[in-house]
């Protein structure tokens, strides 16, 4: 109801209970979390791949998410970043798989619209089990730096494939390389 | 029962961070269905995605972007799907069997992926054997039924098993059950000798 206490409180909030309040209707709080991070989804979608037009529309489209979604929000289980995330990849993930279903259509006119809308749903399923948790801490700052470095940053593949060298898991550099180059697969989509 | 093999590191923190092609995710999500383990590990590579958005540099945004996402709150939803919850085995959108020899079959997946990337189901009855390949890129699989052995050992329903053209292998069924594989594939498999690359050939999914 925006009385003074709320007002005043709002600048000291965490991003946990801006989501708490979003799900009451509190506009004020989507405002700031949407100065927050509606930019930084941008600019993911952007890494994955999307042109700046299509990253804004989901970067748009996800805030959306964030506001109708809010009520299912749970602090004690997963991080605002944590959640938010999830919403912003799982909206790219589904934008690009519409994308390549009209695609498909356009090439084969198929007349079954179904068969190829069938959900291929493991994504989605995993991933809202996964917001069961956010077991940071079970993450070395290694694994940390190669998601940071391979997912998140800016940087050449040959510097990024040099950090990649790292003793982590079982599969051989040329396979890491195989993924980056899976991500250049996205790359010409958008 | 619990898988023995899982995705590495890298190849999760990929799928989390949504950098896979939806044809590899695929076969990786029908690995962390199977798998709780997975499904802990993938929460971890979530949050740490999630740090490293909120890390990230803000994009510039258009001016009138909050007004925008405002006059869309009130717009109608499209109801929510109705979640599947067959076994993946089940809902997967399967093209045409093309048979390769009695009890072998393969089928292609009719799911988004990259043009040069493969998406099939393999499914090879007890006793038939497979062609020795090669691969030409990262192929990735996950077992959904039966069991096969290779030269990595024994994979059984809901392993996964990621190859890479290092990797030269002739899979084994094991056991009297068929064993059914979901495969992502870059590129074709290279086979060693004479049918079996007329088998792949006509199989070429
Ligand atoms: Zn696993």
């Amino acid at each position: 109801m925006g009385n003074v206490v709320t007002m005043h409180c709002r600048q000291g909030m965490s991003d946990e209970d801006r989501l708490v309040a979003v799900a009451s209707g509190d506009r004020g709080a989507f405002r700031a979390l949407f100065e927050s991070f509606a930019p930084r989804v941008k600019s993911y979608l952007m890494r994955l791949g999307a042109v700046s037009a299509i990253a804004e529309d989901l970067a748009q489209d996800a805030m959306v998410q964030v506001w109708r979604k809010a009520g299912t929000y749970d602090p004690a289980r997963a991080r605002a970043s944590t959640w938010i995330f999830v919403i912003a990849r799982n909206a790219w993930i589904d934008r690009l798989r519409r994308e390549r279903v009209e695609l498909a259509y356009q090439a084969a006119s198929d007349p079954e619209p179904e068969a190829m809308e069938a959900p291929d749903d493991a994504v989605a399923r995993a991933q809202t089990e996964a917001q069961v948790a956010a077991a940071l801490g079970v993450l070395s700052e290694e694994q940390k730096q190669v998601i940071r470095l391979s997912f998140f940053e800016d940087k050449p593949h040959s510097e990024i494939a040099e950090t990649l060298a790292l003793p982590l898991g079982t599969v051989k550099s040329r396979l890491r390389l195989a993924l980056m180059k899976l991500r250049a697969h996205w790359e010409g989509l958008a | 029962m619990t898988p023995a093999h899982h995705p590495s590191d890298d190849i999760l923190a990929a799928y989390a961070a949504g950098a896979l092609d939806p044809g590899f995710g695929l076969v990786v999500g029908a690995h962390i269905e199977m798998c709780a383990a997975c499904r802990r590990r993938l929460s971890a590579f979530e949050a740490a995605s999630g740090e490293a958005l909120a890390a990230l540099p803000a994009a510039a945004l258009a001016a009138d972007a909050f007004a925008q996402t405002l006059s869309r709150l009130d717009a109608i939803q499209a109801p929510a799907p109705v979640i599947d919850r067959r076994p993946l085995i089940e809902r997967l959108p399967l093209a045409k069997k093309k048979w390769i020899a009695p009890g072998v079959w393969v089928s292609a997946v009719m799911t988004p992926h990259a043009k040069d990337n493969r998406v099939y189901v393999l499914h090879v009855g007890p006793g038939k054997p497979t062609a020795r390949h090669t691969h030409a890129g990262a192929e990735f699989c996950t077992v959904l039924k039966g069991a096969y052995r290779d030269e990595l050992g024994l994979f059984q329903a809901g392993d996964f098993a990621a190859a890479d053209d290092a990797l030269e292998h002739q899979p084994k069924v094991a056991g009297d059950e068929a064993c059914v594989c979901l495969f992502a594939t870059e590129g074709r498999l290279k086979a060693k000798g004479a049918l079996g690359r007329l088998a792949f050939a006509y199989a070429d999914v």
